[in-house]
């Protein structure tokens, strides 16, 4: 009650809220409560954010995160800012210097940048720049009947660029890629892999804990002797053996769908254990009942009456499982088992940090790790957010 | 009694079935790998010269039992793994697994669990403190901390803490051992030097299980917190601390208990990469290197057993513990 109303409100509106409150349905009590929770909204907020820059990564990105898109002129670059002014004076559009790039006896045969303050390069915004489709399905999966090639939505525009050379805000990498580019991508495709991994993880702890909850019995013994059995195994090791005889010859689409579903396949068990209890509780109350002597079927007592009573439940274990398989792409990644180089995957950017040379020399190349650690702390603390505004009790708690 | 024993004994039975359901998985894992161990014997034998042909590798097939159907390898590789202890040789290496793991393992498993009880050194006083202060500052920055330790790769840790003690202290923390300890017999000087470089993997590893261990404590004691015993308690005038650990942090504890063996199944998880960050040359490395480097499952197979019968193992003991600990099962069972 403390935490729908804060303030303290004139009697008849205090009056209107309670009745507000108690007339309101589950799903308006947890908005209400998650709103109420500050530092999930900001995580969600933050949430949010990052999943639209992954989401519109193209058109954020003024270089292609691939090959195609190296500054040859800059490697190794570190980042640039845009200015509004320097000693030479104010100018209304950001500014960049012109960079210049020098191998000579002076600079012991070393490629030097060195850069050059009276050239100035202005930004611009909606640029024309390299193509992309945000429907860009090209799936070439083993066996002929599975490829799929579907283009639409393409566009060329781009939020910002520049009117000469590049602009790289988070700096380029040792071919000249830019990691800004790189990064917006890379946080699209671990959303992608998670998403994908938790529904795959989903639907099958959905049949097999639903099954073993509802039917119980020795059916329930055996499931769950399995289910055991399957969580016991390290899954990092296990993924690893599984990465491990993926041909080198897949294509990087394959990898990806390959890496996903075995994040599914190994992630079910401790979300369908969840199911299972819950089912277990909830399918000798009385409405149960009530539907079996109305002649119901068991799938339609599971889907209709059963399922509704905990979707928050499954919502925030999805919620809470998602960092958790992100995680485990990453370390994949990381190893060299998951997705690799061309790839832009948050794990496959990562392992290029894995060198003292990189600590030392090129540190922008961290950039993409506090984006990872951004992207896991905001999952985690909403998560714990909606958890604390699901659970009907946690107001008599605090 | 008897009924002590009988639940023991159902408990040791259904371990064994888990370790046989897991043996399973290990076994059709490593048979799905390209390549079998006869066409790796040959295939060395070919680069010593010597033409191979498709009779040579039926012969070996024949010699080393794989011409045999599924179930009986399988029924071979369990007898020999839970009868002997014997894990065969890996074809990749020609050496025995035994001998190749055996120290490995047991340092692996002493860096886990150490981590293991960092974690929950940390995590219960932590969890519980953060279940009840009412301090919002407070309760934040402790989170925010364990989750910073799930989100921050440990990797980066790792690399950051080794080349922070490179730079300024000179010193290396890569691999277990100094060089001169590495070959020599276990003695208390080369315990020590282990533990002055064992820190540094068992508290990444530590800081990173601490963040799953607070959330589970903290679910767990809000969960005891609001349950009428403990207003009843208030109510005859136990307070403070007393009444913390008293009565929610005790009902709290049973779940932990019972979660141990999947914290360490976690910490598993992120031995191998912390291994290959700080060259530990122990079973998480080990693995990386029979996976990604040589495809060798045979050893990649015995790691992964290994691995998890640690875990049903513990997952044993915290069974037993659990039912003597809890007065409620304890009753039923010891009368």
């Amino acid at each position: 009650m403390k935490l729908l109303f804060w303030k303290k409100k004139p009697v008849e509106d205090q009056q209107q809220l309670k009745e507000a409150y108690f007339t309101a349905s589950q799903a308006q009590l947890i908005r209400s409560r998650f709103k109420n929770n500050r530092t999930a909204m900001i995580a969600g907020w933050a949430l949010i954010i990052m999943i639209l820059m992954g989401f519109f990564a193209p058109f954020l990105s003024p270089y292609s995160p691939d090959i195609a898109g190296r500054d040859k002129e800059y490697e190794n670059g570190p980042p640039q800012f845009p200015k509004f002014w320097d000693e030479n004076g104010f100018s209304p559009r950001p500014f960049l210097y012109t960079t210049e790039r020098e191998r000579s006896i002076k600079t012991n045969f070393r490629w030097v940048l060195t850069e050059n303050r009276e050239k100035r390069r202005y930004l611009e915004l909606w640029v024309d720049g390299w193509e992309y489709s945000f429907i860009d399905i090209d799936w070439d999966l083993p066996g002929e009947m599975f490829d799929f090639e579907l283009k639409a939505l393409t566009f060329s525009t781009h939020l910002f660029g520049m009117d000469k050379g590049g602009i790289h805000l988070f700096g380029t990498d040792g071919t000249g890629k830019d990691i800004f580019s790189r990064t917006l991508h890379a946080i699209y495709t671990s959303l992608a892999v998670g998403t994908l991994g938790v529904l795959i993880s989903f639907v099958l702890a959905l049949i097999i804990g639903g099954v073993a909850g509802y039917f119980g019995g020795w059916i329930d013994s055996v499931l769950q002797m399995i289910t055991d059995a399957i969580r016991t195994v390290p899954p990092i090791p296990l993924f690893m053996a599984l990465a491990a005889f993926m041909p080198d010859t897949w294509s990087a689409e394959t990898r990806f769908f390959f890496i996903a579903s075995i994040l599914g396949l190994i992630g079910w068990p401790t979300l369908a254990r969840r199911i299972r209890t819950h089912l277990l509780t909830e399918r000798s109350q009385e409405y149960v009942l009530a539907a079996e002597l109305c002649g119901a079927s068991s799938s339609h007592i599971i889907r209709k009456h059963l399922l509704p009573s905990f979707t928050s439940y499954i919502i925030v274990d999805l919620m809470i499982t998602f960092p958790y398989v992100v995680r485990s792409e990453t370390a994949l990644s990381f190893i060299g088992l998951g997705l690799t180089d061309p790839v832009n995957s948050l794990g496959s950017l990562m392992q290029n940090v894995s060198k003292a040379d990189v600590l030392l020399n090129y540190q922008w190349y961290f950039i993409p790790v506090l984006f990872f650690i951004a992207f896991v702390l905001a999952f985690v603390f909403v998560g714990d957010g909606l958890r604390d505004a699901a659970d009907p009790y946690s107001q008599s708690k605090k | 009694m008897l009924k002590f024993l009988q639940f023991t004994l159902t408990r040791f039975l259904l371990s064994l079935f888990t370790l046989l359901t897991v043996s399973l998985i290990v076994f059709s894992l490593m048979e799905l790998v390209p390549g079998n161990c006869a066409e790796r014997y040959l295939a060395f034998k070919n680069t010593q010269g010597q033409s191979i042909t498709v009779e040579d590798i039926a012969a070996e097939e024949r010699r080393l039992g794989l011409d045999k159907p599924f179930p009986i390898r399988w029924g071979t590789w369990v007898g020999n793994v839970f009868l002997k202890g014997e894990f065969g040789d890996s074809c990749i290496l020609r050496l025995n697994i035994n001998e190749l793991l055996s120290d490995k393992f047991w340092i692996s498993l002493g860096i886990c669990l150490a981590a293991l009880i960092l974690s929950y050194m940390i995590a219960v006083p932590m969890g519980i403190y953060s279940a009840t202060t009412k301090s919002a500052v407070a309760n934040n920055s402790i989170r925010f901390i364990s989750y910073l330790g799930l989100a921050l790769p440990n990797f980066l840790l790792a690399l950051i803490i080794m080349l922070i003690s490179t730079i300024y202290f000179g010193e290396s923390l890569t691999g277990l051992f100094s060089k001169e300890y590495r070959d020599a017999a276990w003695s208390m000087a080369k315990f020590g030097d282990f533990l002055s470089r064992a820190w540094l993997p068992i508290f990444v590893l530590g800081w990173s299980a601490t963040a799953f261990a607070m959330q589970t404590v903290r679910a767990l004691m809000l969960d005891e917190i609001g349950k009428l015993y403990v207003t009843a308690a208030s109510a005859r005038g136990v307070f403070g601390r007393k009444l913390l650990w008293g009565y929610p942090a005790r009902h709290a504890m049973g779940p932990v208990v019972n979660s141990l063996g999947f914290d360490l199944n976690r910490i598993f998880n992120e031995l191998p990469v912390v291994a290959l960050i700080l060259t530990l040359t122990e079973s998480g490395a080990l693995l990386i290197e029979a996976l990604a480097r040589s495809n060798d499952q045979q050893l990649a197979g015995a790691i992964i057993f290994l691995l998890t019968a640690s875990i049903v193992f513990i997952n044993f003991v915290t069974d037993i513990m659990l039912a003597l600990m809890d007065p409620r099962i304890r009753k039923g069972l010891v009368g």
